[in-house]
């Protein structure tokens, strides 16, 4: 366990706090989760890099895919499912291409996040695009400069979609309230505005 | 027959522990017991390891003592100690064929370790069953053979050279069989070898000129093996010498033109007029279609490259009196009888194309290690000038890119690492330090792997010289259409930071793979392969230079990655062990043959059409048609034992009484 | 003619219908000019978003992919789209759920929830890739159909990343540097141009436009530098999302970063049509963010 060093000054704790990596760190049921969801064996990465790489992020970024996998390996939970960078992934999934170890660190990241939403650890316009679904059964619903656009085309108004025939809407609703996404979406939503 | 060996039979039952191994999982103790209601079985024993000098004196000593018919053990696997236990069995006094072994071990404890209980009921059945088996079991004498005293090497590189040289220096006639017009291998293909950068050629060429010299070795270049029959001490291998079209001196003299044949000058090449991309040279310089690699061919003799040659006839007018060129020429079989062979059989390189991200053959300036070799050495087409092929401008940044396809488990790529790309790629470095001033080697690694003597020394002095070491694995590589200088995109796992160096040329140190005629030919010769193609060896750590078929052994590269000093070794521990059944002039047959039982046979002859290695005939022996059977070519694979329509082939050691008996014995749990 | 067409199950997802109603336009008639019909895929909802739903709960993803391909399977009909994001959504659910019994089953015990079962009797297919098929419309009969060559323009491809990647399950061969939309695009008579990196993301997908638009922009930016360097009169792309991304994108870099392109984009349906004799109205193209005349007044 990290040492615990009961310095009064907060400032000066924080500067030499033990930076160390002792084994009560890890969970190793995270690594065991990871797979699971992203359906990939994580722990048979040996950190070449070719995903950092191959990565578009992490050029411009502090975003380090192969970190994210050695945490995975390693348990560091809670270093993982914190971390901002977790959400710049743009899932383009030449990592996965590339990978010589035949991993799919994408659906590791993809896994990772699951697991942070379950924390309620995920950016807004996520949950407002499952509002935006749940009301109109589209991520990107139609408007009237659009519908005029249609009409001048010849097409519908509105598309043969959800939109067209809103019956459909309750069955897509009902899947979403099975898994409580709409529910914890506003709940979250609420809770950070 | 059987039945009466029944009643009689007094088995012994000895009990492995195997350390834990096997007491760690199964309750010795409980199978004890169990063993001892077994039928038959008068005496159970048990002991940390049978194996053990302690262990196989209480066979030999319960023989003595009780009489014993047979032994059965419960221990690992027969590969791994049956010799021991049918020795022990043979102390005892027993006829060692008379030993049956369970395995409870490989078989059961390793793999059922987490289920203890039905781990040792297994073992209870397994142990049942050795010993029906055990009770029915028969004396049988092995058959020993003459053995030829001749050798076969198949594959001219380093590895086969070598092998050849010391049989032959064993006084052993050797036939070395090479499918290229010339012996030498890769290894006449590099420049320079590490860690003592002796020139590649130098150190190669006096070898080629022994092999060519040594009385002893008959040099079949340009010539393939096309057919094997027989076995240990007595191989019949047909062997394809590939049309050549050029006379050696000695065939033409065969031929009654006297001083006549290849004296290697040249003219005719000289005057053909067909251009075809050399693949000594990976295609950077062009050859005829009459044509020598390289001027250190051994033999020097020309060959004619029938599928591009357009017989216009001027290169057998401009080889006049000597009349060594005949464009008539064909393939010719020949068969000559070995009683062993070698196999060297080399490799190739992996198409690395196959790795689109680093765009081999679509970008200019990535090339291989190998074509480096061939663009860095001073015979080679740019006479040791590095260049770079888009432009022929001598590139000053260079990158290179280990574990190219190897440690890759994707399907395009070689699990294995490729074991000597790491060292080439350190001397690759010091090559373009030595002679490019300015230039700079960037060396993209995972790890490196320089474990030989002198290699890490050699490590430390490259580092040293200034070559640029970065620990990550290429991701991808851009071309910039205009430069043609190339982008490599990979982490510098140590900084965490993502790396785009602009470079002028890219060498990919590829995976290798087994060469193209190795599955042919060790289908002919009867060897197994691992799942990656490497020929299998007969025990990874106690027999790596033999194969489970016997008389037949490894060398090199083909039985799995190796540079030139463990090559060479390997070769030599292949020449030994293949000279020991010459030298003792006969071997030992395992007595599982076929025996014809003569009063039941019909003379039928179907089972002869049946045997997959024609050791079976019609015979006529007292007025009457039996089939006979040529002990040394059965391999006791029953497949006619189990046709028989008569019942009358009898399969020694696996008879089917004896069969029987064990299925019997699993079916009705012992109950008799 | 159209008795012997192709027919398939039109899904529209998201941004063509509800942004760039052209593409959607498009996609109709050029698509009947070759041999195929897109017949409505009533009811059919987003995708739902890879990034944004797989995010958040991948078992979400695939029921709601699940609905989406039921309603197929109820025509009996195979799917066509026209967007790489929709692809990886509707394909790839359809390729798991067939192959996964397990989550087959999780996925059905919801669905069964709204009378729904997934079967698994039906193909996905993107728009473009039937187009390159010779078993279904080939290079040819694209080629074909042109009536107006868009012959002296230069027109480099983005492939977008959710339609061939990951390699390993689908079906296109090589990821790393393909060729086979260059063909497509060589049929219509304009000049395919090779650009460095042209494999990258667009930037915008796993969330990431929502999520942090500088970030993604960046890497929008750097496409735009590399195809700028080959002079490209045009960038076509297969994917709507993608197209939002360059095609707004490029405002936003503009806004942002004070950096200007000015390069059109165009959905390869829309191209097509050009090519097929569609006029920029037909094709709504007054809808798209950067100014196509450039391009225009090179091929018209």
């Amino acid at each position: 366990m990290a040492v615990k060093k009961d310095y009064k000054d907060q400032k000066l704790a924080e500067k030499l706090r033990d930076r160390k990596y002792y084994i009560p760190d890890s969970n190793p049921e995270f690594l065991k989760e990871v797979e699971k969801i992203g359906q990939t064996p994580a722990h048979m990465c040996y950190q070449c890099g070719t995903c950092t790489g191959s990565c578009p992020s992490a050029p411009r970024s502090s975003y380090r895919i192969r970190l994210f996998m050695r945490k995975a390996v390693l348990g560091l939970e809670e270093e993982a499912l914190t971390d901002p960078d977790l959400w710049l992934c743009t899932t383009c999934y030449s990592c996965t291409d590339r990978c010589p170890r035949d991993l799919a660190p994408t659906d590791a990241i993809m896994a990772m996040r699951n697991l942070a939403f379950k924390r309620d650890i995920v950016p807004r316009n996520f949950l407002q695009t499952v509002q935006l679904i749940y009301k109109s059964g589209h991520g990107v619903p139609n408007n009237d400069a659009n519908r005029a656009a249609r009409k001048k085309l010849g097409l519908d108004e509105e598309p043969e979609t959800t939109h067209k025939y809103p019956e459909y809407l309750p069955g897509i609703q009902k899947i979403l309230d099975h898994y409580k996404l709409k529910e914890n979406a506003d709940r979250i939503l609420a809770e950070g505005a | 027959m059987a039945e009466d060996k029944y009643k009689e039979a007094r088995i012994g039952v000895f009990l492995c522990h195997c350390g834990t191994n096997i007491a760690g999982t199964i309750d010795i103790d409980a199978v004890r017991e169990y063993a001892k209601t077994i039928p038959n079985v008068v005496v159970v024993d048990n002991y940390a390891y049978m194996c053990s000098t302690p262990g196989q004196n209480k066979i030999a000593d319960a023989i003595k003592e009780q009489n014993l018919t047979g032994i059965v053990v419960a221990a690992c696997t027969p590969r791994l100690h049956e010799p021991t236990f049918r020795n022990a069995t043979a102390a005892g006094g027993l006829n060692p064929f008379r030993f049956e072994m369970a395995n409870i071990r490989d078989q059961n404890s390793w793999v059922h370790m987490h289920q203890p209980e039905e781990a040792t009921e297994k073992a209870k059945d397994a142990v049942r069953i050795a010993v029906a088996k055990a009770s029915l079991l028969e004396d049988l004498i092995p058959k020993s053979v003459p053995v030829e005293k001749t050798a076969m090497v198949v594959g001219g590189g380093v590895g086969g050279m070598q092998a050849a040289l010391d049989l032959a220096d064993a006084g052993i006639k050797t036939y070395l069989v090479e499918k290229s017009p010339t012996i030498g291998g890769r290894m006449s293909q590099l420049d320079k070898t590490f860690p003592t950068l002796d020139c590649s050629q130098c150190i190669l060429t006096p070898k080629m000129v022994d092999v060519y010299r040594n009385k002893n070795i008959e040099l079949l270049t340009y010539t393939e093996v096309e057919a094997v029959e027989g076995y240990i001490g007595n191989f019949d291998v047909t062997l394809r010498k590939k049309a050549r079209g050029v006379l050696t001196p000695a065939e033409a003299e065969a031929r009654g033109i006297v001083g006549g044949g290849c004296t290697g000058c040249g003219d005719c090449a000289e005057v053909c007029p067909v251009i075809k991309p050399n693949p000594f040279e990976l295609g950077m310089a062009p050859r005829k279609a009459i044509y020598i690699y390289h001027p250190q061919v051994s033999p020097l003799i020309y060959t004619v490259d029938f599928d591009s040659c357009v017989k216009c006839g001027l290169c057998v007018e401009s080889c006049g009196d000597k009349k060594a060129i005949d464009l008539d020429a064909k393939d010719e079989l020949i068969t000559v009888k070995v009683g062993t062979a070698i196999l060297a059989l080399g490799y190739d390189i992996y198409p690395i194309e196959k790795k689109f991200e680093w765009g081999y053959k679509n970008y200019d300036n990535v090339i291989t290690s190998l074509e480096f070799e061939r663009l860095i050495c001073a015979s080679g087409p740019t006479g040791g000038h590095l260049i770079r092929p888009s432009d022929g401008e001598t590139p000053k940044r260079i990158a290179f890119v280990l574990c190219a396809g190897s440690r890759d488990n994707t399907d395009t790529g070689k699990p294995y690492c490729s074991r000597f790309c790491c060292m080439y790629s350190l001397k690759h470095a010091h090559q373009i330090i030595e002679k490019i001033p300015g230039a700079v080697p960037y060396i993209f690694y995972m790890d490196i792997r320089s474990f030989g003597k002198m290699y890490e020394e050699f490590y430390y002095r490259i580092q040293n010289e200034g070559a640029k070491f970065i620990r990550g694995r290429v991701a991808n590589i851009t071309e910039d259409p205009v430069t043609k200088n190339l982008h490599v995109n990979a982490e510098d796992t140590l900084l965490g930071r993502p790396i785009d160096m602009e470079v002028d040329m890219v060498v990919l140190a590829a995976a290798i793979q087994p060469s193209a005629e190795t599955e042919k030919t060790r289908r002919l010769f009867g060897v197994s392969c691992s799942q990656d193609g490497w020929l299998l060896e007969a025990h990874p750590k106690l027999n790596p230079c033999g194969t489970t078929t016997a008389g037949v052994y490894l060398a090199g590269v083909c039985q799995g990655p190796k540079d030139i000093p463990d090559t060479v070794a390997q070769a030599e521990g292949a020449a030994s062990a293949a000279s020991i059944p010459i030298h003792k002039g006969e071997v030992e047959l395992e007595p599982y043959f076929a025996v014809c039982l003569e009063d039941k046979c019909a003379g039928c002859g179907m089972c002869v059409y049946q045997c997959p290695y024609s050791a079976l005939s019609l015979v006529e022996k007292d007025g009457r048609t039996v089939m006979h059977v040529t002990e040394a070519k059965c391999k006791g694979c029953g497949t006619c034992g189990g046709f028989c329509p008569g019942g009358a082939i009898w399969m020694q050691h696996f008879a089917s009484p004896q069969i029987v008996a064990q299925i019997d014995a699993f079916l009705l749990g012992g109950e008799q | 003619m159209s008795g012997n067409n192709h027919q398939y199950a039109f899904f529209l997802g998201c941004i063509a219908p509800n942004r760039y109603p052209g593409i959607e336009a498009a996609a109709i008639q050029t698509s009947k000019n070759v041999g195929i019909d897109l017949l409505p895929l009533k009811g059919a909802s987003c995708c739902p978003a890879p990034g944004a739903f797989g995010s958040i709960d991948l078992n979400v993803w695939y029921a709601m992919a699940a609905r989406n391909l039921v309603l197929a399977e109820q025509m009996k009909m195979d799917i066509a789209l026209v967007c790489n994001g929709c692809y990886k959504s509707i394909w790839e659910v359809n390729h798991k759920l067939k192959h996964n019994d397990e989550l087959r089953d999780g996925v059905n015990e919801v669905l069964k929830e709204i009378d729904m079962e997934f079967k698994g009797t039906i193909d996905v297919w993107h728009l473009a890739e039937l187009y390159y098929d010779p078993k279904v419309v080939g290079v040819k009969k694209i080629a074909d159909s042109v009536k107006r060559p868009l012959t002296g323009s230069k027109v480099a491809v983005h492939y977008g990343c959710h339609l061939m990647k990951p390699g390993k399950e689908r079906h296109f061969g090589d990821t790393e540097n393909p060729m086979w939309m260059e063909e497509l695009v060589a049929a219509l008579g304009a000049e395919p141009v090779q650009y460095r990196n042209k494999m990258q993301c667009c930037g915008a997908g796993g969330g990431v436009r929502g999520y942090d638009i500088t970030h993604a922009l960046d890497i929008t930016n750097e496409k735009l530098i590399n195809l700028q360097e080959v002079g490209a009169d045009a960038l076509t792309e297969v994917c709507p999302f993608c197209q939002l991304q360059y095609d707004r994108g490029q405002i936003e870099i503009q806004d942002k970063f004070g950096v200007s392109w000015g390069l059109p984009v165009l959905h390869y349906n829309e191209l097509l049509g050009l090519a097929q004799g569609m006029s920029p109205d037909e094709l709504a193209l007054d809808l798209h963010a950067v100014d196509v005349e450039p391009f225009l007044k090179k091929i018209l």
